[in-house]
């Protein structure tokens, strides 16, 4: 239990090659992830990381058909070994696009989509049910049509199907690229506590750097296939050379002070959060 | 649904015009009863309109009949096309047949779609014996009709706003030459989406084992049975005036 408490999630020397493709789409990447970590993926469109995402329940390789090298652990399984349905119990896959994961009429039915055809019998069906749209704050539409619902709502829906298997390990690719801001705000929280209340892992591809820097644990950073950078985003996000490599967008408060400084206003360290640039112009100008 | 399948079945079978005549009229009362709109009946006669008008018309030229009422347009005299539109009666009312089964068959199919909701059609072919997964593929399928009618209308209103004006202004001619133009954008727009819907139905675990729980239930209540049966035996009678007609 205690190794798979460090190692919730391993990657191990893995590489992987779409069919078709002339190059590695992701080359030799190890990295372990401990359980309940937010982690969260940045780096360029076609860096890597929605074939990153897809590795952790299976979809590549057994769904895409490519070729996989190394070795992917989840919760103790070793992917090559277990059908997509069998990992999808212990990590859910939520994708950027709402309208993709919309599959029924009501809200209702869509929550327990996925637990019916795992064959959870009715009874769990209704409990897992109430306890999903509790988590993501839906309770009050559950006989809504999900195309009447916003984006935000819609994308909450998503992440509700997708908890009601009772996964360990929560896995989003770019869950707010197509919504608004206060869409953006209402995923961002329910992830948030997700992670804090319920102790999900989290990995989540997103570019939103103002909310990664306030409440992730962990960034890793994505370069043509392979990992550049692993730190906290203070770490990350005051690492110039990184962010350029990785076309990255530091959080404005940070820009600010890298500003600031060149005006020779220099704060004791570098911010990422507002509250820490308050703190660090405040020791300046008590 | 063992109602449309029995009616289809009927409106095949006959090709009489009184009895597609009331066929047509028993469709058109359980819309009513169903209390769905005649506007959107209305909007199903008007968009197939001109489908009828060419088939009544080829049917009226071309069909084997023996009445006729017109003179033919080309006089016998003309080699090779001489003789050509006669229109008979026979053609004609033949035309009005095809007509009418075409209007009752199409109109069928929203008479189920727009009363149930999408579950109960999916559960209703599960009960019947279909695979689920054929029965989700259906539904979903069935669902994704409004979602591509808004993708045309955002496609348009892009190339709209790239000063394309044809299907504003200009003729058919043009207005057909153009259609790639939206269609491309949306197949592809269409077949994204689609991979993306099978990484998700994957994720969860749609199609993992043959056994699979639901939520709700459907089963056949007695006003069921008796519409069915009613239905059954309406059918048998068409289906019998018809024939002994024929004999």
């Amino acid at each position: 239990m205690n190794s798979l408490d460090n190692e919730h999630i391993s990657f191990e020397k893995v590489s992987y090659t779409y069919p078709e493709a002339d190059q590695r789409a992701l080359c030799d990447i190890s990295v372990t992830v401990p359980r309940g970590q937010y982690v969260v993926l940045m780096g360029s469109n076609g860096a890597g990381k929605t074939t990153f995402c897809r590795l952790l329940n299976g979809v590549n390789p057994h769904s895409t058909g490519g070729m996989l090298q190394g070795t992917v652990r989840v919760a103790g399984l070793d992917t090559k070994l277990h059908r997509v349905a069998e990992l999808s119990q212990k990590v859910g896959l939520v994708l950027e696009d709402p309208e993709a994961q919309l599959f029924t009429g009501s809200v209702k039915s869509e929550v327990v989509f996925g637990a019916e055809n795992l064959g959870i019998e009715r009874g769990e069906l209704a409990d897992r049910l109430q306890r999903s749209l509790k988590a993501v704050c839906l309770e009050d539409l559950m006989d809504r049509v999900p195309t009447a619902l916003s984006g935000g709502q819609k994308q909450r829906l998503a992440i509700a199907s997708v908890i009601a298997m009772y996964p360990e390990i929560l896995v989003l690719d770019e869950p707010v690229s197509q919504l608004d801001p206060a869409g953006c705000n209402e995923v961002f929280s329910v992830i948030r506590e997700l992670n804090k209340k319920y102790g999900l892992t989290i990995i989540m591809a997103a570019h939103q750097s103002e909310e990664i820097a306030r409440f992730c644990d962990r960034i890793l950073v994505f370069a043509q296939g392979r990992i550049i950078g692993d730190g906290s985003p203070r770490e990350i996000f005051a690492n110039k050379k990184i962010l350029t490599e990785a076309s990255i967008r530091e959080p404005q408060v940070t820009a600010l002070a890298r500003y600031l400084g060149k005006k020779g206003i220099q704060t004791q360290g570098v911010p990422v959060t507002i509250e820490e640039m308050e703190q660090y112009l405040l020791e300046l100008w008590p | 649904m063992g109602v449309l399948l029995l009616l289809t079945l009927v409106i095949f079978i006959v090709t009489d015009l009184m009895l597609i005549g009331i066929l047509f009229f028993m469709v058109v009362t359980v819309w009513l009863m169903a209390r769905l709109p005649i506007k959107i009946l209305w909007q199903y006669c008007k968009m197939l309109l001109v489908l009828f008008v060419i088939l009544i018309a080829m049917q009226a030229l071309f069909y084997p009949g023996k009445t006729i009422i017109y003179q033919p347009l080309i006089p016998e005299a003309v080699p090779l096309a001489g003789g050509l539109g006669k229109i008979s009666r026979e053609g004609l009312i033949f035309g009005i047949i095809i007509s009418f089964r075409l209007l009752t068959l199409v109109v069928l199919m929203p008479l189920l779609t727009m009363t149930t909701p999408v579950e109960k059609i999916a559960l209703g072919l599960i009960k019947m014996g279909l695979p689920y997964t054929a029965a989700y593929t259906a539904t979903i399928t069935l669902s994704m009709i409004p979602i591509l009618q808004n993708e045309l209308a955002i496609i348009m209103d892009a190339q709209r706003l790239r000063a394309f004006q044809i299907f504003d202004r200009g003729n058919l001619f043009e207005k057909l030459k153009a259609y790639p133009a939206l269609v491309i954008p949306l197949i592809i727009g269409s077949m994204r989406r689609a991979q993306s819907m099978c990484v998700a139905m994957d994720s969860r675990a749609f199609g993992a084992s043959k056994k699979r729980t639901f939520l709700e239930d459907i089963s056949m209540k007695s006003s069921d049975w008796v519409v069915l049966v009613s239905v059954a035996l309406s059918a048998v009678l068409v289906v019998g005036i018809y024939y002994s007609d024929i004999l």
